[in-house]
């Protein structure tokens, strides 16, 4: 065993939130079609071959690192969760204009700070080298950051747990930002007219 | 806060497996030997990322595993010196403040690390900041007013920068025999990797 490069490259949270979590959705499908296969085997009284029976000695170092570090990625407390693909390509196009190293883009990005004694502590010097400019990196920063968790676009996948999930949140985005929204949100209708005056009578109503 | 490692390593798969694609059955190999473990010098290693180059699967005389030698990344948690990162309080002593990541519980602040004017309240079993005070001795301190002080609470969530890491490689050696007995080392299991903040 060798090590060929300790530190080839960086990533951020966000990545790794997502690795974590497609990796999950593929254990979670894996264990679904084994418990249904298993079902389907003592419905029809046949023992087939046992194939996939090795796996799950494999998954539980993995399992538990894997859940732990979703749960802590995915915590209230973290930006990480906020995050979207294209918000952060953006936010590191940004900063790209600013003379910032490596390691202090990468933790504006982790860390998303949205005041300024926050990104004190990540940037040294900060008043000589960005006086003025404080408050555009704090409002780049906002823009970044959108509805709580849609990894969903990015991992494909038909897991009950995961689509409950995500569906939860979008609805909770939504009704923070714009509760007239919801009423059409959720009804499906292709009479573009016709759900618009119904869905408003409906806000009306309440 | 993770790296990506390329490391270089062979492995067995087992004939079991062999009904899976090679990449899978290799991965599982790999994930089995290093997710939540800690390579020294390198960090925690979390999960495969990809397999950069597989060589061709060569059997071994005497079993039956195709061995493969393998080139491939791997996520790692390791924060570098002076990285910023949110941390959750598992617990306070006398000598300091032991902090968790959920995955990841070796943080530890030693009492010079905490911002200046700042004490250990045995009664609390809390360490306490009173901003702005001028106070330098412990004992001042301990005499200001409860309302002032800033206590820093198990499971609250704080921010610490990174100062520094530790490796700790824990090899046994060869078993000591005493008067025909053999003497099993029970002594405290240093964490194999410990950051400073």
């Amino acid at each position: 065993m060798e090590v060929i490069s300790q530190r080839s490259a960086l990533l951020s949270n966000f990545e790794v939130l997502t690795l974590l979590r497609e990796l999950e959705s593929d254990h979670l499908a894996k264990a679904r079609t084994a418990l249904k296969i298993k079902k389907e085997e003592e419905a029809s009284g046949a023992s087939s071959t046992r194939v996939h029976m090795a796996p799950e000695e494999v998954l539980e170092n993995l399992r538990t690192i894997e859940v732990e570090a979703i749960q802590y990625l995915a915590a209230d407390y973290q930006p990480t969760s906020r995050q979207t693909e294209a918000g952060i390509t953006q936010l590191t196009r940004n900063l790209a204009t600013y003379d910032l190293t490596k390691a202090e883009k990468l933790q504006i990005v982790n860390l998303a700070p949205l005041e300024p004694v926050e990104l004190y502590v990540i940037v040294e010097e900060l008043e000589d080298r960005f006086g003025e400019q404080i408050d555009d990196i704090l409002s780049m920063v906002q823009a970044s950051l959108h509805k709580p968790s849609s990894s969903a676009p990015v991992v494909e996948n038909n897991v009950q747990a995961q689509v409950f999930y995500t569906e939860d949140d979008v609805h909770y985005e939504d009704d923070a930002e714009n509760w007239g929204h919801d009423a059409n949100e959720i009804v499906f209708d292709d009479h573009g007219e016709g759900a618009g005056i119904e869905g408003d009578l409906d806000v009306e109503d309440e | 806060m993770f790296v990506l490692s390329v490391i270089k390593d062979t492995v067995a798969v087992l004939p079991a497996n062999f009904g899976l694609p090679p990449e899978q059955a290799i991965t599982n190999e790999l994930n089995k030997k290093y997710a939540n473990k800690v390579l020294h010098d390198v960090g925690l290693c979390m999960s495969v990322f990809d397999l950069s180059e597989v060589g061709e699967g060569k059997v071994r005389y005497g079993d039956g595993c195709l061995w493969y030698k393998v080139i491939f990344r791997l996520v790692v948690f390791r924060p570098f010196a002076s990285e910023v990162i949110l941390a959750k309080v598992k617990s306070s002593d006398e000598e300091g403040i032991r902090l968790t990541l959920g995955f990841f519980d070796d943080i530890y602040v030693p009492l010079v690390y905490l911002p200046e004017p700042s004490a250990f309240d045995p009664n609390e079993r809390a360490h306490f900041w009173l901003m702005g005070s001028e106070a330098t001795s412990s004992h001042e301190l301990l005499d200001s007013p409860l309302a002032e002080r800033m206590y820093i609470d198990t499971g609250e969530v704080v921010r610490v920068r990174v100062e520094a890491d530790e490796f700790y490689d824990d090899e046994p050696g060869p078993p000591k025999v005493a008067e025909g007995v053999q003497q099993v080392k029970t002594e405290n299991r240093r964490a194999p990797y410990t950051i400073t903040v």
